[in-house]
């Protein structure tokens, strides 16, 4: 019993470190774009698929990570410069609804391209054993996913605070114009932090798709997790998306194992609870 | 001075001229029209319905909500379950399914109500999204992705809605009727008052008006809007699936709306018919339904955000600023 409940733990940090690499990018876009970027899971779905295709050719699974990370950051830089730039004045709710637009070519796109089948991306096989920790085992790609998002909570924190592109991202937050006054390109931060964003939600689906499966359909799922994460978090806070990523990964392993009828619908009860308690989310500033 | 005025006329003599048109093409549509035309009207309306609610609360309140085809959802399902699976007779389970609705919609807008923009467009996703993941994962009430078959229309005052051409008079009277009563509500002080709402919520708290329980009232409102489109979706569909919840379906309409133009009360009804029938024509060329749709998504946000009736717009009152003002000599402005 002991070790089941050990189990359900770990799958939920596993679930939960997944929910933050796609949290995290959503989060950190919002921020300072104040967009709200509907296709992340479309980028997540179809980052997946190319991780699987790159691996297919390459037959390596870190440079099919690499690959889907960057493939997707470009066609985020594509998004961001070629569409979202040129409707800017057209408030943030344009700017929304055009990217709701493109999660539905992407992903009808994709289900041309990769076909309609459930896939899953082969995991690499030095790191797919199963790994026995004081006497208890479990599979390894499960703490490489685990490894990999803390590594990517850490270069964030690192990227945020402790860099002067980072300082220039915190200020944009706060005041753009004074910002922008101080001859700082907000443009080109606004670009590179799409990328960053688009690059994690890329990762995410090769991480993703390893661990989990890919199919049509999945990007409507994991963009309302992603939201969910992002909402109860605060929108904006990457603390908020570390501490709520967490609670829900532990929340939809138990609720798979226990209820597995309403476990998506289960994940939904801490958001409604923040929310009646505090709207702006865990960590989130009042908007 | 004269001339503009008796153009003002003929033009409004010409509008009711088509609007008498398409009411007498519309009524005697069964005796001209085969069954695949009805049918695809009929799904203009119940889907009209559908973007009516959408269009109600984006147009008048300035809120985008992707809830409402949960609202479309829930009165089928309950239709389903209570109609043609525990064989409850005809106006209980309608009624029934709308009373859920109301309440459901309730409770949501308890939560979203608090919320503006962005965030509130999020909201209602997600909690579109906890009905959809609902239908689809239960499955010893809602059957999961099977839904609940065998929902037959009803007969009512002895009319066999089973009948096709029964089925779209009935729904036709019915979407009109909706139509009306949106006309009315628009134009009344309640309507006037959501319109204050979106323009400037804090001056209408000023003001004095209960700004958090009207957006609640016409979120309610809407929702019975999708439900009634839900219900005429079940009868006609003869089935209800997860499907009638699911997201893709939702942006769909919101994509109709707009299309149409959000701002305008025909916005809805124009961008229905259009993408219904857009429906039919494209996905007989092509599988890459979504794929078209989406770019016109794009196309419309990126260069006429008022949808096809703020074009409208645009030319016409360019034509009457030309015809107005008589062609000046080129070097007049300089």
């Amino acid at each position: 019993m002991n070790q089941h409940i050990l189990i359900l733990v770990l799958n939920g940090l596993t679930q939960g470190a997944l929910f933050f690499v796609l949290g995290s990018g959503l989060t950190l876009a919002f921020g300072l774009m104040r967009i709200v970027n509907m296709s992340h899971g479309a980028f997540y779905l179809l980052g997946g698929y190319m991780g699987l295709t790159v691996l297919r050719l390459t037959g390596n699974w870190t440079v099919a990570l690499v690959a889907a990370g960057l493939s997707i950051a470009l066609l985020g830089l594509l998004v961001e410069r070629g569409l979202l730039a040129r409707i800017r004045a057209g408030g943030d709710l344009s700017q929304t609804l055009l990217t709701i637009a493109l999660s539905m070519i992407i992903a009808d796109m994709a289900l041309a391209v990769w076909g309609g089948h459930t896939q899953s991306i082969r995991s690499p096989a030095a790191l797919s054993g199963p790994v026995t920790v004081f006497g208890f085992t479990y599979p390894g790609f499960r703490y490489v996913l685990m490894a990999i998002s803390a590594a990517i909570a850490f270069g964030l924190w690192l990227l945020l605070y402790r860099t002067r592109f980072g300082i220039a991202v915190r200020a944009s937050v706060d005041d753009r114009e004074t910002v922008s006054a101080l001859g700082v390109r907000i443009d080109i931060i606004y670009s590179l932090m799409f990328m960053l964003s688009a690059f994690l939600s890329g990762i995410a689906g090769v991480l993703g798709g390893t661990y989990l499966q890919l199919s049509p359909g999945e990007d409507t799922t994991i963009l309302t997790y992603s939201l969910v994460v992002v909402i109860v978090g605060g929108l904006g806070s990457l603390m908020g998306v570390v501490v709520s990523s967490l609670i829900l990964g532990q929340i939809l392993s138990f609720s798979l194992a226990f209820a597995p009828q309403m476990s998506m619908f289960l994940v939904f009860v801490p958001m409604a609870i923040v929310l009646a308690v505090r709207p702006e989310g865990l960590f989130g500033r009042r908007l | 001075m004269t001339g503009t005025l008796l153009q003002g006329s003929s033009l409004r003599r010409l509008r009711l001229v088509v609007a008498i048109a398409v009411v007498v093409a519309l009524v005697t549509l069964p005796a001209y029209g085969g069954q695949y035309t009805l049918t695809t009207f009929i799904r203009t309306f119940y889907f009209g319905f559908l973007a009516l609610s959408v269009g109600l609360l984006l147009g008048q309140g300035g809120m985008i909500s992707l809830t409402q085809t949960a609202f479309f959802g829930i009165s089928g399902y309950v239709v389903g379950l209570l109609g043609a699976e525990r064989g409850f007779p005809f106006p209980l389970p309608e009624l029934a399914g709308l009373a859920l609705v109301a309440v459901v919609a309730l409770l949501f807008a308890l939560v979203v109500m608090r919320t503006h923009g962005i965030v509130f467009l999020m909201l209602t996703l997600a909690l579109g999204q906890i009905c959809w993941s609902f239908a689809r994962q239960n499955t010893s009430l809602l059957h999961g992705w099977a839904g609940i078959p065998d929902i037959q229309p009803p007969s009512i005052f002895g009319v066999d809605l089973t009948q096709n051409a029964n089925f779209y008079w009935m729904s036709l009277a019915l979407f009109s009727l909706g139509l009306l009563f949106l006309w009315r509500l628009v134009q009344s002080p309640f309507g006037l008052a959501l319109n204050g709402i979106r323009e400037s919520p804090r001056r209408m708290s000023a003001l004095g008006y209960p700004v958090f329980w009207l957006r609640v009232a016409v979120f309610v409102i809407a929702a019975i809007y999708a439900g009634v489109g839900g219900i005429l979706a079940a009868w006609s569909s003869g089935i209800v699936t997860p499907t009638a919840l699911q997201l893709s379906r939702m942006i769909w309409i919101l994509l109709i709306v707009i299309l149409g133009g959000s701002q305008y009360f025909w916005g809805p009804v124009v961008g229905a018919v259009i993408a219904v029938w857009l429906d039919v024509i494209v996905s007989q060329l092509t599988p890459r339904y979504n794929t078209v749709i989406g770019i016109v998504f794009v196309v419309v946000i990126l260069l006429a955000p008022n949808g096809i009736l703020g074009v409208w717009e645009r030319i016409t009152a360019k034509r009457r600023a030309l015809r107005q003002v008589p062609a000046a000599p080129p070097d007049s402005n300089q």
